[in-house]
């Protein structure tokens, strides 16, 4: 009898999660019902292995502002997929130390190329601003930068008459997820890449193609 | 179709098919590797072992078959099993990732150097696979058709003269050349024969004279008639495997008297059809990168139901699977053929 089953649509995978024994990870989106949820799956039977489930969740529900929906399943408040920002919101919760105590990150960052401090303010009904703490020279341009990658790691909408404005299309705040992505979004290129790298290993490729 | 048989296993139905015989349905066939990183999981069975120990080798195969339903199992993932025998270098790398030869620290240079060792099908890494098959066959007798693989003579002067310099003594020295393939012949026939021993149905027998180096002048100069020694040394169902575009020399290969043409979706299965003109079997083709890894069960659905319009005989992907390939995908196939055959019966 086969032991895998139909537990809807894979959207990330960790091939090796470095802080549980190099099992496989993956958070699958589930069948559509009435609003999308997640969960994530190992088929390990290594001991420690539903432990590391739990703590992922853990660690989502925090970095991310998910919910516990029924039978383990995680949910964002608002009922709305986000697809794109929450297999950002697993691969970091797969990242991070699970030795310490998961913290939700604050709206702010420091910004090495402009050597500046860069805080989102949620204006509610999902819209917020970037902006710069102090004025020092070209962090508009780092601001918009900034926001831009915002908009491109959790799939949201730009404003047209302000590049410092963004909102979510589901019009409720996620703070929580806006401060992880945040940390991202200086250098958004960095991260697809790293994801680009990951997906990329474990293709055979043929003899004469192979460095 | 209304004249097939009404029940077959799924060893029968794969050796009918390679036979080019009646089957009750399309075999679900996979020349070359289905395993991922999660079906390691599920069965306790993670790279590099996979590769290296009978038992687990077997154990991961074997999901192939009772997860995925495949009507084949095919223990051989790497391609690099008879060329660690042989003292290539081998980075055996870790549980995502395959194993490779190190070609460029090449262990010959002339055909003087090639050497058939004594410990070819003993030593740990092939017989790994012998006894890997041998396990497969006790555990699951008849019901399913276990495949081997033996690399050809030319991914085996890729693997231990490196690319380059074989690419370049096939230019400049064809006499010398075809020395080195005739001397390495030899361990194609050898390990082949070895697992045919160990309870193999057929064989996978990459050969890696692919489209992107290799044209198919060259494919008709070097290797068709190496290729019809095969067929007749070998005493299964041989499947010839080579990547790429290969429509140019389809031709040729279909003269080799090999059961089957395992192909890369680069050719189209309708035209491939009307080039070897059942004179062998086609095994393929649904793509690896952008298919089965990247896109969603319906995309694998189309493919699948690409090849069956175009009358493939077996139906499996082009070529080993990335590892961290989603098993949704994968069990589409099985869905696919299935309800293809459905339809049509209707």
């Amino acid at each position: 009898m086969a032991l895998t089953c139909d537990i809807g649509t894979r959207i990330e995978l960790v091939p090796m999660d470095s802080h549980c024994n190099d099992i496989t990870v993956a958070l699958y989106k589930q069948p559509p019902s009435d609003a999308p949820v997640y969960r994530i799956h190992t088929y390990s039977q290594h001991p420690d292995a539903q432990e590391r489930i739990g703590s992922l969740s853990a660690d989502m529900q925090v970095l991310g502002g998910m919910q516990q929906a029924d039978d383990g399943l995680l949910r964002f408040p608002c009922g709305h997929a986000h697809q794109y920002a929450a297999r950002r919101l697993f691969l970091d919760a797969c990242k991070r130390d699970p030795s310490e105590t998961a913290q939700a990150h604050p709206l702010q960052i420091h910004d090495k190329k402009s050597a500046c401090d860069i805080a989102v303010d949620s204006l509610g009904d999902g819209q917020y601003c970037v902006r710069a703490e102090q004025g020092t020279q070209g962090v508009e341009r780092r601001t918009a930068t900034i926001a831009r990658g915002l908009i491109r790691l959790g799939e949201m909408e730009g404003a047209d008459d302000d590049a410092n404005r963004l909102h979510f299309a589901c019009g409720h705040a996620h703070d929580a997820l806006i401060a992880l992505l945040l940390r991202r979004a200086p250098n958004v290129r960095a991260a697809m890449r790293e994801a680009e790298e990951m997906a990329s290993r474990g293709q055979l490729v043929a003899p004469s193609a192979q460095n | 179709m209304s004249e097939h048989p009404p029940s077959m296993n799924s060893r029968e139905r794969v050796l009918a098919a390679l036979n080019r015989q009646p089957v009750d349905r399309t075999p679900l066939c996979n020349p070359t590797s289905v395993a991922t990183v999660e079906l390691m999981d599920l069965v306790d069975a993670p790279f590099p072992d996979a590769n290296r120990k009978p038992e687990l080798m077997a154990r991961l195969a074997a999901t192939g078959y009772t997860e995925l339903g495949f009507d084949t199992i095919m223990p051989v993932f790497s391609i690099i099993q008879e060329s660690a025998a042989l003292g290539c270098k081998i980075q055996w790398e870790q549980k995502d990732n395959w194993p490779t030869v190190r070609m460029n620290e090449p262990i010959w240079t002339s055909p003087d150097d090639i050497n058939v060792p004594a410990d070819l099908c003993t030593h740990p890494d092939t017989r790994c696979v012998t006894d890997a098959i041998k396990i497969l066959r006790k555990e699951y007798g008849d019901e399913v058709a276990v495949i081997g693989k033996t690399m050809g003579p030319w991914s085996l002067g890729y693997h231990c003269f490196g690319v380059e310099p074989f690419l370049l003594m096939s230019l400049d020295d064809p006499g010398k050349t075809k020395l080195c393939l005739d001397r390495m012949k030899e361990i194609t026939v050898e390990y082949g024969l070895a697992q045919i021993e160990a309870g193999a149905d057929a064989l996978t027998l990459p050969d890696h004279a692919t489209g992107d180096l290799v044209s198919g002048e060259y494919y008709e100069r070097y290797l068709r008639d190496l290729h019809i020694e095969m067929a007749e040394r070998l005493p299964v169902p041989i499947i010839l495997h080579i990547c790429g575009r290969t429509v140019d020399r389809m031709e040729y290969i279909a003269q080799t008297g090999m059961a089957a043409f395992h192909f890369d979706s680069k050719n189209t299965p309708m035209e491939s059809m009307e080039i070897v003109k059942e004179r062998i079997a086609l095994v393929g083709n649904i793509n690896n990168p952008e298919t089965l890894f990247s896109k969603g069960p319906e995309v694998v659905r189309e493919e699948v139901y690409r090849n069956l319009d175009a009358g493939v005989q077996l139906v499996g992907p082009e070529c080993a699977i990335p590892l961290q390939t989603s098993i949704e995908n994968l069990k589409e196939i099985p869905r696919a053929v299935r309800d293809w055959h459905a339809g049509y019966d209707r």
